[in-house]
Parts: C-alpha cells; sequence; structure tokens
C-alpha cells in the first residue's frame, strides 16, 4: 500500500508515511513512540518543521533532551501536518500494539485525523479490533482482506520456485499442492 | 588610485563571497546534524527497517485487487474533500494484509 501511494505521490507535494505494529515490540510502541515516528518520518522528508524543533531545542535545554509527553508529541503533529498539502498514514497490524498503548494511539490519531483534513489514514489489523477502530473511526470504510484464488497460486508458485530441496518435488505433488492447497483456503 | 581602490574592492568582493559560501556550508551540516538528533529524539522505531523487508517478500502481483476497489479509490482520491478520512482493512493472520502493494 505504501509503494502505491508512494509511485501515486511521487512529484507531488505528498507526505507518505508508515509504521508496522510487532508483538515483539510491544513495550517500545507506545503510542508516543508510535507518533513520534510519524513525525520523525516527516522531518526526513524535508523541512524540518518549526515547532518540532522549537520543542527539541526547549527539550534538550530542559533535561538533556527529555522525550515529549504524549498529549505535548499530539500537539507537535498536528502543527506539522498543517502545513503538508496531503499525507497519507498507514499503519500495519494495529491488533499487534499492546492494548492500553493502543487506546491510547487510536484516541491522539482520533485527536488529529479531527483537525486535519489533508489526512488519510489506513489501518490493518485482525477482525477482532474491528469493533475498537469503529469507536474512534465510526465512519471508517472497512474492506475485508482475504486473498483470491489468483493470489494464492501466485504465492504457492513462488514458493516452489524456492524449494530449498527441489528434489523431493514430483510433477504430481506439485499438482496437488497447486490444486489442494487453494481449495483449502477458500474453505476456511 | 581607482585601479587601488578597484583591487579593495575586488579583494572585499573575493572575502564576502568566500564568507558567504563558508556559512552555507556551515548551515548545512549544522542542519543535518540537528535533523539527526531531531530523528533520534523523537522515537526508537524504524519502521523504515521493517518496510524494506515487506518489500523484498512481497509478490507484486498479489492483493491488487484491493487497490482496484472503489473503497480504496475513493480513499486515495486526494481532491475529494467529503471522503472518509479513515480505511480499515482487516482479515485473520496470513491473509496477506501486510503485503498489499
Amino acid at each position: 500500500m505504501i509503494d502505491s501511494l508512494c509511485d501515486q505521490a511521487a512529484g507531488k507535494d505528498i507526505a507518505v508515511v508508515g509504521l508496522y505494529c510487532d508483538f515483539l515490540a510491544q513495550q517500545e510502541q507506545s503510542a508516543t513512540s508510535m507518533l513520534g515516528a510519524i513525525l520523525k518520518q516527516l522531518v526526513n522528508r524535508g523541512e524540518i518543521p518549526g515547532h518540532t524543533r522549537v520543542a527539541f531545542q526547549k527539550a534538550k535545554r530542559e533535561f538533556g533532551g527529555r522525550g515529549l509527553r504524549l498529549s505535548e508529541m499530539v500537539e507537535v503533529l498536528k502543527k506539522a501536518i498543517v502545513s503538508l498539502h496531503r499525507i497519507f498514514v498507514c499503519i500495519d497490524a494495529l491488533d499487534e500494539l499492546a492494548p492500553k498503548y493502543r487506546l491510547e494511539f487510536l484516541e491522539s490519531l482520533q485527536e488529529i485525523v479531527q483537525v486535519s483534513s489533508n489526512m488519510r489514514v489506513l489501518l490493518t489489523g485482525r477482525p477482532h479490533i474491528g469493533e475498537e477502530v469503529m469507536e474512534y473511526f465510526n465512519k471508517a470504510v472497512r474492506i475485508p482482506i482475504s486473498p483470491t484464488q489468483g493470489d494464492i497460486k501466485s504465492y504457492l508458485e513462488m514458493r516452489l520456485k524456492r524449494d530449498t530441496t527441489p528434489k523431493a518435488m514430483d510433477p504430481q505433488l506439485r499438482a496437488d499442492i497447486m490444486r489442494v492447497i487453494p481449495e483449502k483456503i477458500s474453505e476456511m | 588610485m581607482s585601479s587601488g581602490r578597484q583591487q579593495v574592492t575586488g579583494n572585499v568582493n573575493s572575502f564576502n563571497s568566500w564568507a558567504h559560501y563558508n556559512n552555507i556550508v556551515n548551515i548545512s551540516t549544522g542542519q543535518d546534524a540537528e535533523r539527526h538528533q531531531i530523528i533520534q529524539w523523537l522515537s526508537p522505531l524504524e519502521p523504515q527497517q521493517r518496510h524494506e523487508g515487506v518489500r523484498t517478500d512481497r509478490l507484486d502481483s498479489v492483493g491488487n485487487w484491493v487497490l482496484e476497489t472503489n473503497e480504496f479509490g475513493k480513499w486515495c482520491d486526494t481532491e475529494d474533500g467529503c471522503a472518509e478520512p479513515v480505511l480499515f482493512c482487516y482479515g485473520n493472520p496470513g491473509v496477506g494484509k501486510t503485503y498489499l502493494r
């Protein structure tokens, strides 16, 4: 998604940023560090937003560069977004954020989206967090994702091509794999 | 006399342009250092690294149907001020949500 959006945004004044949530990094993926990672990509992209620089210099003076609190991060991010023409934010696997941080994150994101008409957000996650998402974004457009038969076949072909023990394969086994797996998946 | 003045002016000019050039260099290295510090300070997360991994493993043809849905098209249409800003793509583990192109 990020790459498709980047292709589309190329040459235009559109920012595309992405975040990946991960069970294994739950400790460090707080609402604040997630929002910080959005801002970080904006800083990386071009001019350092004025308010971000001011907040940094202030933090540096105060306590050797202490991090922003969540409410401060929300404010700084809002101001950085206002100055953009358009911004797409893609957040993958929302369900993998720790529940405590997830609610804080969704709440902060809601606060930012409400005042940023130039912002679009893509969330992906397992179905069970749909309710949570709808609590914060009750008009969110939902798309159920399931692979098409064609998707599954392309994927299997790729995996078979990269088979590390090709000698164990014969045409019959290959044909069975290509037939049975897509069938089973569509029954799921 | 006049040629002496010209020489002085010439020197001043070249000094100015040298100083100017030097300032630009200082500003730009200073700014890059600051940018680096700010980036470090903002968040320990490195989503770009994960993105590179996903990109390498992705099969480009898979999941393209999502990009062709009306829902996605409307969400993506940056000129449409009425479009709902949030899109939620959901599915069970392993269906390929991360790997949509």
